[in-house]
């Protein structure tokens, strides 16, 4: 089995006067493991079924491996979904399943036969081969979908949030999972997920997608540290948001003064004096010290301790602000609620954005 | 039970149960139970118990019509003998006669009187007694000879009714003295039946199919309009619609006769009804929707990310039909197999009204004959049995074909 690179070009899908997706330009790599990251109806599934071919783009092609898709059916493609229900066969033993693909191309019994049980081995199922798909456990259909999508042996494989009927445990187990057959088989994944842990653990590269449009495609170091929008910023991960104006800027980095203050971070975009603007600074950025004299230094009270294990989350108020704080679970967090508490972060943490949509979880 | 009571407290149970049992004792067990008995008790009525006492009755009215030209070469004999006295005596005779001619001969008004007399006897008045008596002789002797038959057919008819009669015992003869060509209708009734539910099955699965996997919500209603709004017309209206269309100068005639392909005007075009296809034609007509909504109540609970899956793995559409659909929806196809099946078996309007009598009779219009034409009930009963029998085999059949279960069938 071998990967194809998966070429968008100007894709755009339009249902009546709703655009689901607008024009994209996008190129996925052979062998790569690429992820779309986005909320709820942002048309992630709806490009996967124009790649998959299930939809017929508004505008635009879908290119794999240097052959223009248009016009080819989705039978015909070289490309292999697995749903978001699986869509297993209940009728069907897990091997017939499994062979099923290889069944409609005509290929012998024998020969399917062979190669369902070297997919079961790859999966780990072997032994569960003649049990109807409802006799497995969720994690076991799941590598049974995986299983019956490989067989076919596609260069593309699309998976529609394929973790998201698991339990936590078993999705962070399948993560591994997936990402270990996904260096085994080398063929190109396009997983699409609105879980930013799955996005940010699995991928090589992550697509952040917001009503119909791509904000930026990175690899998930990038996207966390360097987000491209004020939406890429508040979806991945968790802010602080602080609202100013642009006052002084000076060497890529610019002043803001806001309800709290003035406050200091990175000038990413190049805002000018009097623009408005949006401060971001991550919740495990924010330390608990006091620095007096510098720059971004706030005071709030502490309203709400929740403890995660191996770190605590802080919720805290400055006046009318909440304030969110990840620390460590290694010392001094045994602050007592209502007393007053200074805070300070470092002014290549924050970064300073043109004001945007903001994810509204 | 114990849920029942629960949740509607015991009277209300109470009434449930009391109404249910009442219900199956009454409307379902009793008069099957009848029909069951009247199914197997043979009663001999038909044979040759019936074609002696016709024969008795047939030579009795004879002996009374020899008997009456016998009596009246007597009134001629003694008018003979009499003389001027039977003058008068033949004026009474036709006065009484009121179909008399206002001027009759006295031998015409005894002919008038007994249309059966003998030729002989409406001669020339001047007969001689000689030539009336050698008329009488041989009608005296053919008189004797009935009186004997009479005696020796009665002494018969005795002996039967004292051994076969009208037998009521219980025996299997109404089911095998079933006449071949009722045997042929019966078996061609089955195989009829059979084809409207092939015909029903090949027309409603790509409807249900296109219903069941429509995307649009609209699409849907108006189709399930389409499909529901013919069945808010009475059965019979619905036959009679298609009896316009199908007649010689119906409406399916006109519209060739508008194409040009036969003329009306010359007396061209076809005879569409009492034929085979039309019965099957307007059947399938009848009782698609119990076909229809089975299968696709069963269509619609498949999940149709299968089919796309199925799709993207690279099946064809048979394919996907054959190895996805079709086995999800087997309780439904089942169901409305079986409904169509003994509804088309036991339809009696259709070919009734379609078939007009020249189609080869359906089953169960033979059956209604044994009833109410033939009144014969019991042989009605064995026959109604029969088709009842062949419906279960059916269903068995049925069952065993799809591999479902009586659970499967309720759902
Ligand atoms: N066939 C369709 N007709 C009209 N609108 C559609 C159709 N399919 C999708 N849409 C709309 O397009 C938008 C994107 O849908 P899509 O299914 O791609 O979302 P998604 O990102 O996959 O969301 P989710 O995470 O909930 O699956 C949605 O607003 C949806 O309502
Ligand atoms: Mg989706």
């Amino acid at each position: 089995m071998r990967g194809n690179d998966v070429i968008l070009e100007n894709l755009s899908m339009r249902f009546g006067d709703f655009v689901a997706v607008q024009p994209t330009d996008l190129k996925i790599n052979a062998g790569e493991f690429f992820s779309i990251l986005g909320p709820s109806g942002c048309g992630k599934t709806t490009i996967l079924r124009m790649i998959s071919g299930f939809l017929s783009p508004s505008q635009g092609r879908v290119i794999i491996g240097d052959k223009d898709m248009s016009g080819i059916r989705a039978n015909a493609r070289p490309t292999a979904l697995i749903f978001q229900n699986l869509a297993l066969f209940p009728l069907m033993s897990v091997r017939d399943n499994i062979a099923f693909g290889l069944e409609a191309r005509g290929i012998g019994k024998k020969a399917r036969q062979d190669k369902a049980q070297e997919l079961l081995s790859l999966v780990a199922l072997d032994g569960h081969g003649d049990k109807l798909p409802t006799a497995l456990s969720g994690g076991q259909r799941q590598r049974v979908a995986i299983a019956r999508a490989l067989a076919v042996e596609p260069s593309v494989l699309l998976l529609d949030e394929p973790l998201s009927a698991l339990d936590l445990k078993l999705r962070q187990h399948m993560r591994a999972e997936l990402k270990e057959l996904q260096r085994k088989t080398g063929v190109t994944f396009i997983y699409i997920t609105h879980d930013q842990g799955e996005a940010l653990t699995m991928s090589d590269r992550v697509a952040v997608m917001n009503k119909g449009v791509v904000e930026q495609v990175a690899n998930s170091d990038e996207i966390y540290a360097n987000p491209a929008t004020p939406f890429v910023a508040s979806f991945v991960g968790e802010q602080n948001v602080f609202k100013g104006k642009v006052v002084a800027k000076e060497n890529g980095y610019a002043i803001l003064e806001t309800p709290l203050g003035k406050m200091l971070g990175q000038n990413t975009q190049g805002l000018n004096q009097g623009d408005d603007a949006i401060l971001f600074v991550r919740p495990e950025r924010l330390s608990l010290q006091e620095k007096p004299g510098q720059q971004n230094s706030l005071s709030a009270t502490l309203e709400r301790r929740d403890l995660e294990g191996p770190f605590v989350n802080l919720h805290m108020r400055a006046g009318e602000h909440p304030i969110a704080i990840h620390i460590t679970n290694v010392d001094q967090t045994h602050q007592s609620l209502g007393t007053e508490q200074k805070l300070w972060f470092a002014a290549q943490d924050a970064v300073v954005m043109r004001p945007g949509e903001l994810a509204s979880e | 039970m114990n849920s029942l009571i629960k949740s509607y407290g015991k009277g209300l149970t109470a009434l449930f149960v009391g109404l249910t049992v009442v219900w199956i004792a009454a409307l379902i067990v009793l008069p099957q139970i009848s029909m069951v008995d009247r199914a197997f008790t043979y009663e001999d009525r038909g044979g040759a118990a019936a074609t002696l006492s016709l024969e008795i009755d047939r030579a009795y009215q004879e002996v009374f019509q020899i008997s009456t030209s016998l009596d009246d070469l007597r009134a001629e004999k003694e008018a003979l003998s009499s003389g001027g006295s039977a003058a008068s005596q033949q004026e009474s005779v036709s006065a009484l006669d009121p179909f008399a001619t206002p001027a009759p001969t006295p031998s015409q008004g005894v002919n008038m009187l007994d249309p059966f007399a003998a030729p002989s006897a409406s001669g020339s008045s001047n007969r001689t007694a000689a030539q009336i008596e050698a008329d009488e002789a041989p009608l005296i002797a053919k008189k004797s000879e009935l009186e004997a038959k009479i005696v020796t057919l009665e002494a018969k008819e005795k002996a039967s009714t004292d051994t076969v009669g009208l037998d009521t015992s219980y025996s299997l003869k109404n089911f095998t003295e079933m006449s071949s060509v009722h045997l042929q209708v019966f078996l061609s009734t089955m195989i009829y039946a059979l084809c409207v539910t092939v015909m029903a099955f090949a027309l409603c699965y790509p409807v249900a199919y296109a219903v069941a996997t429509a995307t649009s919500k609209n699409k849907i209603a108006i189709l399930m309009l389409g499909l529901l709004i013919p069945y808010a017309i009475n059965e019979l209206l619905r036959i009679f619609a298609w009896v316009m269309i199908l007649e010689k100068n119906g409406v399916l005639n006109a519209v060739l006769d508008m194409f040009g392909i036969i003329d009306l005007q010359v007396g061209e075009g076809f005879r569409f009804v009492a034929s085979n296809g039309a019965v099957f034609t307007v059947m399938v007509y009848a009782y698609v929707l119990f076909m229809v909504f089975p299968i696709y109540n069963t269509i619609d609970t498949l999940d149709k990310n299968q089919i796309e899956a199925a799709k993207d793995l690279g099946a064809s559409t048979f394919r996907i039909h054959w190895r996805v659909v079709l086995p999800h929806a087997k309780p439904g196809i089942a169901v409305g197999a079986i409904m169509t099946f003994m509804l088309s078996a036991g339809s009696i309007a259709v070919p009734e009204i379609v078939g007009r009598g020249l189609h080869p009779d359906w089953f169960s219009q033979v059956i209604y004959r044994r009833f109410f034409e033939a009144d014969s009930w019991n042989q009605g009963a064995a026959y109604s049995l029969t088709l009842l029998l062949a419906c279960v085999v059916f269903i068995l059949f049925n069952m065993a074909v799809f591999r479902v279960g009586i659970r499967d069938i309720a759902k």
